[in-house]
């Protein structure tokens, strides 16, 4: 996965103009400071995906094939074996489907013994049968005689009626893929059936199911590709073997981990991802009535079901207490604004004071168990409840407020693509603040200075993204009213353009610092306790590009010229200007 | 009235059924159901079957040939690849069918299974794993067995 630096490189790179203009060209001269970007031709997109198929950079893993490239990829091994066997397309067709598409496997075994592989696939170098010169024949299957026209052999020669053929094919093609394979009806005989046969005889139903098939055999029993799991998708991800990153997207936007097939699930591993999986299976029962759509209002107790994406819930009036979805504490206690911080993601283990005798211990101790579990897939869920809805909102915002906001605002599209790019950037944030919380699950108590680090920058994160989340979803809606176009809004526009892509910008930059901080497990802890914070910032960046490629290292470089006039904050890691003595983020002092 | 429309290939395959019989086997179609065989099959020679006579019943689905029949032992049989509703462990009834096979083919593999026990690809579990830890009693029970319901007294 190389884009979590494209993101940075998009930050560090523009300015705010460069931003807004949605250039190519302002994007790459930001970018190309330290000469690494010839071939980053996916400036439009940077800064907002992880691992969207749009980027093309070097250092992608994956390809996503469409059933189109499958089938050009088929044509040309096609073409290929059978230009270099000197054999006819149908028979390379049906050597290739034997082989599962391994060229040159087949061709070794080819030219090692050419007559066991045609044996063994039923590629008859001549017919068994010879056709004798009457004028009729004699079907093998309904026994009926035949004038010569309507009777069919594969290269054997055994005869048999149109009719008993295309009743051959249709039960074939309808009992599986095992059709690619067919052979003569002929019990004894071992000769294949040619994909022009099967297609001149099979119907119009059979023969899209057989093409299906056959496309299929491509990606199947492949070691490195494999197809999307989202439903109804039919793209496969072929893999660059030796990666280490497994978080593809494809081309339906579904990202999944090529590895196991989960949903992507970086930064925690398959095998954590796996556990806690399991553990939602057994769960999730219980926790489903336990975490039922709805909360009552910490305030007049009302039962509020939660319907936007961001867990800043408002009751409706006379009530109108805000509210955190997740404590259920007032939002006046979650801005920094305010004093208060943001502390929603962390648990705190139950106080174990008093005396117990041991029932009353191991009861508490079951239900802090539970309580804990609880914590932890409560916010795992409602992230990807969350994620769900802001997915449904940019599709929304895509295909119907995009153009009315243009038009009401006289805007073209373009220029409004900060919204749609602070959309994506609240999905993917989702996804992985989701994972977070099964990493937090598995993070063991006894590592404190683990996980304090981990829960502030979670929480630093997720602060981060409910501002963003709230100024997309809330802030936004003044101008997509739709009411008579007012011209007072525009001024009010031309400051939420500025704060919105602000917020994007800042958002992804805090769950670049915690996907790498998870990634390099959390290894900062120990390297600070031992070394000063400029090298904190190069050695962990050294360990998070474990198995990512040597050109990755040369752009984190690159970065670094391009950093020389910024200093990285201590506390929260945000990178601030040389200029100021505060971090703009977190108020601490350099 | 069902049997009017017979395709002619079933037609044609009961005629040499009933005018060429195989050897050790004999077939006959049911008067109300053409698709419908009474079969005997005679215990291959040299085989714990010898001397019994095996009846069996063969249905010819409506898709055949392009499925194959569906047979079925009526006769008590002590035998790996038989179980005791007296089906039939074979691949040729399975997915190795093929449309250009017939009955009399069928029933002469059948008859060869007799003669050829299986017991690596067993439908019967007991019956198999008797025969692998000690054929020589497994056959004893196979010949008591053909005695005792297979000789027609």
């Amino acid at each position: 996965m190389d884009s979590d630096y494209e993101i940075v490189d998009a930050y560090d790179g523009d300015s705010a103009e460069d931003y807004f203009s949605g250039g190519d060209t302002d994007m790459d001269e930001g970018d190309s400071i330290g000469g690494f970007e010839e071939d980053e031709d996916d400036g439009d997109n940077a800064g907002y995906e992880y691992g969207y198929a749009s980027d093309e950079g070097s250092e992608k893993t994956y390809t996503v094939l469409r059933e189109s490239d499958i089938r050009q990829r088929q044509e040309e091994s096609i073409s290929h074996v059978s230009s270099v066997l000197s054999i006819s397309r149908v028979a390379a067709s049906v050597l290739l489907c034997h082989y599962k598409w391994n060229v040159s496997q087949l061709h070794d075994e080819w030219f090692a013994d050419e007559e066991r592989v045609r044996r063994s696939v039923g590629l008859l170098s001549k017919s068994v049968i010879l056709f004798p010169n009457d004028s009729e024949m004699t079907c093998g299957i309904c026994f009926d005689s035949y004038p010569r026209d309507q009777i069919h052999s594969a290269a054997c020669g055994h005869p048999y009626c149109t009719t008993c053929w295309k009743g051959y094919i249709t039960t074939a093609i309808n009992d599986g893929p095992g059709c690619l394979l067919l052979r003569c009806p002929d019990p004894a005989c071992c000769a294949a059936v040619g994909q022009d046969m099967i297609l001149k005889l099979a119907s119009d139903e059979d023969r899209e199911k057989y093409s299906r098939y056959f496309v299929r055999s491509y990606i199947v029993d492949k070691k490195k590709t494999k197809w999307c799991p989202a439903p109804d998708c039919e793209n496969a991800v072929e893999f660059e073997l030796g990666s280490n990153v497994y978080d593809v997207t494809c081309l339906c936007s579904h990202p999944f981990c090529w590895n196991c097939t989960e949903e992507a699930h970086r930064p925690v591993d398959c095998s954590t991802v796996a556990k806690w999986i399991l553990k939602n299976s057994a769960e999730s029962e219980n926790m489903n009535w336990i975490l039922a759509n709805s909360k009552p209002c910490p305030k007049c107790k009302r039962p509020i079901e939660k319907n936007q994406g961001c867990m800043h819930m408002s009751c409706t009036p006379p009530c109108k207490f805000e509210f955190c979805w997740l404590c259920l504490g007032a939002w006046s206690d979650h801005g920094e604004r305010t004093g208060g911080f943001y502390a929603c993601n962390r648990y705190e283990a139950g106080k174990q004071e008093g005396l117990y005798d041991e029932a009353e211990k191991r009861r508490e101790m079951a239900k802090n168990s539970l309580e804990r579990y609880t914590h932890y897939y409560e916010r795992w869920a409602s992230n990807q409840t969350s994620r769900q809805k802001s997915i449904a909102d940019l599709h929304q915002m895509q295909t119907v407020h995009l153009e009315k906001l243009s038009d009401k605002l006289k805007e073209p599209e373009s220029q409004l693509k900060f919204i749609i790019e602070a959309w994506q950037q609240i999905i993917e944030c989702r996804r992985v603040l989701k994972w977070t919380y099964a990493y937090g699950y598995y993070l063991p108590e006894h590592e404190t200075a683990k996980k304090q680090l981990f829960e502030y920058s979670q929480g630093e994160a997720e602060a981060a993204l409910e501002r963003l989340h709230q100024c997309a979803e809330k802030e936004l809606l003044v101008f997509l009213d739709d009411g008579v176009f007012d011209i007072n809004v525009t001024p009010d526009f031309g400051t939420f353009r500025p704060k919105l892509a602000q917020l994007t910008r800042v958002t992804c930059s805090y769950f670049e610092n915690l996907v790498r901080a998870l990634e390099n497990g959390l290894s900062e802890v120990d390297s600070q306790a031992a070394s000063s914070t400029s090298v904190k910032n190069g050695g962990a960046k050294g360990k998070g590009g474990k198995g990512k490629g040597s050109s990755r290292t040369g752009r984190a470089v690159a970065r670094n010229i391009d950093d020389s006039d910024r200093w990285n904050c201590d506390r929260c890691t945000y990178a601030n200007p040389d200029s100021s003595s505060l971090c703009q983020m977190c108020h601490h002092q350099r | 009235m069902a049997n009017s429309n017979l395709p002619r290939r079933i037609i044609k395959e009961t005629q040499r059924l009933l005018s060429e019989p195989a050897p050790g086997i004999s077939a006959s179609p049911s008067e109300e159901n053409m698709r419908y065989f009474n079969v005997m099959v005679l215990g291959p020679s040299q085989s714990p079957y010898e001397g019994g006579v095996f009846k069996l019943e063969l249905f010819l689905p409506e898709e055949y040939p392009m499925a194959p029949p569906k047979v079925r032992f009526l006769t008590k049989i002590y035998h790996p690849n038989i179980d005791k509703l007296g089906r039939i462990c074979l691949d040729i009834l399975k997915d190795k069918w093929s449309p250009a096979l017939q009955i009399r083919t069928v029933l002469l593999s059948i008859q060869a299974l007799l003669s050829a026990p299986n017991p690596d690809d067993p439908l019967s579990e007991n019956v198999a794993k008797h025969w692998k830890s000690n054929e020589v009693e497994a056959v004893e029970t196979a010949k008591e067995w053909t005695r005792l319901y297979a000789t027609g007294a």
